[in-house]
C-alpha cells in the first residue's frame, strides 16, 4: 500500500469517527437539554406558584419558608428571582429579597469572583435587583472588571444615587475606553437632575470628543437647563460634531436667551451645524429667527431647507404665512417645492416631521 | 509526450489537492471562530435588555427600504410585518420598481394610500419616480412608484427619499422578526462612529407557519431542494459570516436584511445600478472608500436578528438564483479588482478579496477541473481505484462534517428547530447533499461565469408561493 493510500484511509477513518461523535454529541446534547428543560420547567412552575403567593401574602415567614423549600435548587431559583425581580417592585420585591438573602446570595457572592463571565454577570444582575447599599463595596471592586460587568455594576450603582455612587459612575465613564461608553448615557439619563454637578465637572475635563458630545446630548435629553451656559461655551468648539450637538441640545433646552447662540451657529461654516441650528430655532419658536428661517429656505443645502421648512411650520400662523409666500414665488423652485411639501405634509396630522 | 501529459496531470492533481485542503481548512477555521463568536455574543446578550435599547434616547431612527417588483402575492403581509416592528422611530419605504402586476394597486387599496407632493434630494441616481404615496392611516409608510430599473436602482430611490440616518435594506418578500431592528442596531449604539454596516441572519421560511407577518412555528421544508438550502444557509451565515466578521473580512451583508449608515452609503455613490450583486458590491465599495479615506470602520454580523425568506423549490428557479448570485460576485470582484492583494486595503485586500476570488469565484472552475482531470486519469489508466474511492469518501465525509458543525452552531445559537426529528433529517441531508446536489451547483456556477462574459443581465425572477403556502 502506498503512503498516500494509507494517509487517505486514516483521514477517512478519523473524519468518519469525528463526524459520528459530533452527531452523537448533537443528539445527546439535545436529549439532555430537553430532559433538563422539562425538569427545569416543572420546578420553575412550582417556584413560580410559591413566589407569587409570597408576593401576594407579603408575609416574611412565608417567604422564609419558600426560601427553605427551594434552597437545594439554586439554578432554577436564580432564574426565577431574575425573572420576577425585574418586574416586581415595592413590597413584593422585599419578599423576593428575603428569598434571595436566604438562598442564593452567598452563592452569588462567590460567583462575583468566578472566572466565568456569565456567572459573574448573573450574580451582578441579582445584586442589581436586590441591591443593599451596605454592599456597594463589593460592587465598587467590580468597576475594574470587563466592560460588560462594569456596566452592570454602574447600572446597580445608579439605583442608589448617593454622591459617592454617582462619583463612581462618572469616574468609570471618564476612564472607560470600551465599547460601552454609549450605554452610560442610558444609566445617566435615568438619574435625572441629580447628576448636574457631575456633568458640569466632567465637561471641564479633557475628555475625548465622543464622551464630551455624549454629555452635551445628556444635558438636552434630561434636560439640565442650569448647564445651558456650559453648553454655550462649547458653541465654538473646533470639532463639528460637538457644535452639532450643542445646536441640538439648545433646541431641547428651549431657553429663549440661547437663541443668539443658535443664530450664530446657523451661520456656521459646516452645513450640518447650520441645519441643526435651524431646526432648533424652529423648535424654540423664536420670533427673531423668522427671517433667518425664511432665508434658510433658499439655502443650497437640502437639509437646511428641509429643517427651515418644518421649523417655520412649527412657528404658528406667521411661519405658515411665510411658507405660503415662498410656495407661490417663482424665483427659486427648490425653496418653492420644499414649502409646498411642508404645507402638503401638514394635511396629515400625526405624521412625524 | 506521454511523460509530459503525466507530469501535467500530476501537477494539476497537486494543485487541486492543495486547493481542497486549503478551502476545507478555511471553512473549519471559520466554524471554530463562529463558535467563539457565538459564545461571546450569548454572553453579551445575557445582560443587554432590548427593552432598554428601545427606551434609549440616542437610538437613531431607521428608514427601512423595501424594493418590490411583481410582489402582489406577498407584499401586504411583508409590509404589515415591517410596520409592526418594535423600534422607537422608523419609516417604511416600499419602492415599487415598475411592477407589471398589481403590486402598487394592492398597496394603494389596502393601506388607503394617497398621492403625496413630497419632494426629495436626489443625491444618488435612479430611474424617474412616477409618484410618492402616503397614508394618513399609516404615517410610517411611504410607497414610491418608479420606472423599472432593478433592485439597486430601487434602493437608490429609497435612499433619496429616506429621512433617517440609518437605513435598512430588506427584500419585500422577506419577514423580519419583531425585535430584529432593536438587535441589529446594537453595534451602531456601541460604536456609532466606526460601525458602518451590520448584517443579520437569514433563515428559510419554507415549511414554517406564518401568521400576521410573523413566523409562528418553525418546521423544516418538505421540499428536498429547500432542505439542502437550509443547510447551505446554516453554513453560510452561522459558519461563514460570523467567522469572516471576526476576521474583519465580511464582504457581504445580505440584500435581504442589512443595516447601513446612510451618509457612508451616499459617499460611495449609493448602490451601483449596473450590478446584480448590489449587496456585496455596496459593502466592498464601502470598504474601498473607507480605506481610501483612512477611516477606521467596522462591518458587523449579528447572529440573532432574524429575517425569514422564501427559498426556491425547483431546480430551474434555484439555478437562476445561484447563477445571478455568482454573476453578482464576479461583477463585484472584477469591478473592485484594484483591491485584490493590495496591502493598502489591509485585511480586505490581503485576505477577504483573495479568499472570495480564489475560493468563491474560481472555486467552481477548480472543482470542475478536478472532475475533468479525474476522468482524464481514468482514461489514461493512471487512477488507483482504491485511492479514488477513498478520496471521494473523504470529500463526502468532510462535507458532511462541515454541515454537522453548522448544525451544531445552529443548536448553540438559537435551536429554532424544536424537534429532534428535524436535526436527524438535516444530518441525513448533510450526507445526501454531497452526492449530485453540490456537483450540480458547481456546474450552475460555472455556467454563470459564461453568462457573465456573454453580458447576461437577466435578474432570474423566482416564482413565489407566498407565505401562507410556503411549505
Amino acid at each position: 500500500m502506498s503512503l498516500s493510500l494509507v494517509l487517505t484511509a486514516h483521514s477517512l477513518l478519523f473524519l468518519f469517527l469525528f463526524s459520528v461523535c459530533l452527531f452523537g454529541f448533537i443528539v445527546a446534547r439535545r436529549l439532555v437539554l430537553e430532559r433538563r428543560q422539562a425538569r427545569f420547567g416543572r420546578l420553575y412552575g412550582q417556584i413560580e406558584k410559591d413566589v407569587l403567593e409570597a408576593i401576594s401574602r407579603l408575609n416574611p415567614d412565608f417567604s422564609l419558608e419558600v426560601a427553605r423549600k427551594y434552597r437545594a435548587h439554586p439554578g432554577v431559583l436564580t432564574q426565577a428571582l431574575l425573572d420576577f425581580g425585574d418586574i416586581i417592585v415595592g413590597e413584593g420585591r422585599d419578599q423576593l429579597r428575603i428569598i434571595f438573602n436566604h438562598t442564593v446570595k452567598d452563592l452569588c457572592l462567590k460567583r462575583l469572583a468566578s472566572r466565568s463571565t456569565a456567572k459573574r454577570l448573573q450574580s451582578v444582575r441579582l445584586f442589581i435587583i436586590f441591591f443593599d447599599p451596605a454592599e456597594s463595596a463589593f460592587l465598587f471592586r467590580l468597576l475594574d472588571d470587563k466592560p460588560i460587568i462594569k456596566l452592570a455594576v454602574v447600572n446597580a450603582l445608579s439605583r442608589i444615587p448617593s454622591p459617592e455612587t454617582l462619583s463612581h459612575i462618572f469616574t468609570a465613564f471618564e476612564k472607560d475606553t470600551g465599547f460601552t461608553v454609549q450605554a452610560y448615557f442610558n444609566v445617566m439619563f435615568t438619574l435625572g437632575n441629580r447628576i448636574e454637578p457631575f456633568v458640569k465637572e466632567s465637561l471641564t475635563k479633557p475628555l475625548p470628543v465622543d464622551k464630551r458630545g455624549l454629555l452635551v446630548e445628556l444635558i438636552g435629553a434630561i434636560p439640565l437647563r442650569n448647564l445651558s451656559e456650559d453648553v454655550i461655551a462649547l458653541a465654538r468648539h473646533p470639532d463639528k460634531e460637538i457644535r452639532i450637538r450643542v445646536a441640538r441640545t439648545l433646541g431641547k433646552l428651549l431657553i429663549p436667551e440661547t437663541s443668539d447662540t443658535l443664530m450664530a451657529l446657523a451661520a456656521d461654516e459646516a452645513w450640518e451645524v447650520k441645519a441643526q441650528a435651524v431646526k432648533s430655532l424652529g423648535r424654540m419658536k423664536s420670533v427673531e429667527a423668522l427671517d433667518l428661517l425664511t432665508r434658510s429656505l433658499y439655502s443650497t443645502f437640502w437639509y437646511i431647507r428641509y429643517n427651515a421648512g418644518y421649523g417655520l411650520a412649527e412657528m404658528g400662523e406667521e411661519g405658515l404665512r411665510r411658507l405660503r409666500e415662498v410656495a407661490v414665488q417663482e424665483d427659486d423652485k427648490y425653496a418653492r417645492d420644499m414649502s409646498v411639501m411642508v404645507l402638503n405634509d401638514l394635511v396629515f396630522p400625526g405624521e412625524a416631521a | 509526450m506521454s511523460q509530459i501529459i503525466h507530469l501535467v496531470l500530476h501537477m494539476f492533481n497537486i494543485i487541486i489537492l492543495i486547493y481542497f485542503f486549503l478551502i476545507n481548512a478555511f471553512y473549519l477555521l471559520f466554524v471554530i471562530l463562529s463558535l467563539v463568536g457565538l459564545y461571546r455574543h450569548r454572553e453579551m446578550t445575557k445582560f443587554v435588555s432590548f427593552k432598554e435599547v428601545f427606551r434609549l434616547p440616542l437610538v437613531k431612527p431607521i428608514s427601512i427600504i423595501a424594493p418590490a417588483h411583481n410582489e402582489e402575492r406577498t407584499i401586504i403581509e411583508s409590509v404589515r410585518a415591517l410596520l409592526s416592528l418594535e423600534y422607537p422611530v422608523f419609516e417604511v419605504i416600499v419602492v415599487n420598481d415598475g411592477s407589471a402586476d398589481r403590486t402598487l394597486g394592492t398597496l394603494i387599496d389596502f393601506f388607503r394610500l394617497k398621492k403625496s407632493r413630497r419632494i426629495f434630494r436626489k443625491v444618488v441616481s435612479h430611474k424617474p419616480v412616477k409618484g410618492i404615496y402616503t397614508s394618513p392611516l399609516y404615517p410610517k409608510l411611504v410607497v414610491v412608484d418608479k420606472v423599472n430599473g432593478r433592485k439597486a436602482d430601487a434602493l437608490n430611490a429609497g435612499l433619496n427619499i429616506s429621512r433617517y440616518p440609518l437605513f435598512c435594506a430588506v427584500d419585500s418578500d422577506s419577514l423580519l422578526e419583531k425585535d430584529a431592528l432593536l438587535k441589529m442596531v446594537r453595534p451602531f449604539l456601541e460604536d456609532p462612529e466606526k460601525t458602518v454596516a451590520a448584517g443579520g441572519i437569514i433563515r428559510l421560511v419554507n415549511g414554517c407557519t406564518v401568521k400576521g407577518g410573523q413566523v409562528q412555528e418553525v418546521r423544516l421544508p418538505r421540499n428536498t431542494l429547500a432542505r439542502f438550502q437550509v443547510l447551505e444557509y446554516f453554513r453560510a451565515f452561522l459558519g461563514g459570516r460570523i467567522g469572516l466578521s471576526m476576521l474583519k473580512s465580511m464582504l457581504i451583508v445580505s440584500g435581504a436584511f442589512g443595516l447601513f449608515r446612510k451618509d457612508i452609503a451616499i459617499q460611495c455613490g449609493g448602490y451601483r445600478t449596473g450590478t446584480i450583486g448590489e449587496d456585496m458590491d455596496l459593502i466592498v465599495r464601502m470598504r474601498r472608500h473607507l480605506h481610501n479615506m483612512k477611516r477606521p470602520y467596522e462591518i458587523r454580523f449579528i447572529p440573532d436578528p432574524i429575517c425569514w425568506t422564501e427559498a426556491p423549490e425547483t431546480l430551474k428557479s434555484l439555478s437562476r438564483q445561484r447563477n445571478r448570485w455568482h454573476r453578482g460576485l464576479l461583477d463585484t470582484l472584477l469591478y473592485n479588482k484594484v483591491m485584490l492583494f493590495n496591502p493598502r486595503y489591509g485585511i480586505t485586500g490581503l485576505f477577504a478579496m483573495p479568499f472570495y476570488f480564489v475560493f468563491e469565484m474560481l472555486g467552481p472552475f477548480i472543482e470542475v477541473l478536478g472532475y475533468a482531470i479525474f476522468l482524464a486519469c481514468v482514461a489514461l489508466g493512471l487512477v488507483n481505484t482504491w485511492f479514488a474511492v477513498l478520496f471521494f469518501l473523504v470529500a463526502v465525509v468532510l462535507g458532511t462534517l462541515l454541515s454537522l458543525l453548522s448544525i451544531l452552531l445552529e443548536e448553540f445559537s438559537s435551536e429554532r428547530y424544536p424537534r429532534l426529528r428535524d436535526i436527524l433529517i438535516l444530518t441525513l441531508y448533510s450526507l445526501l447533499e454531497n452526492i449530485l446536489y453540490r456537483q450540480w451547483l458547481t456546474f450552475v456556477r460555472v455556467f454563470a461565469f459564461f453568462d457573465f462574459y456573454k453580458g447576461k443581465e437577466e435578474w432570474g425572477a423566482m416564482q413565489k408561493k407566498g407565505f401562507a403556502q410556503a411549505g
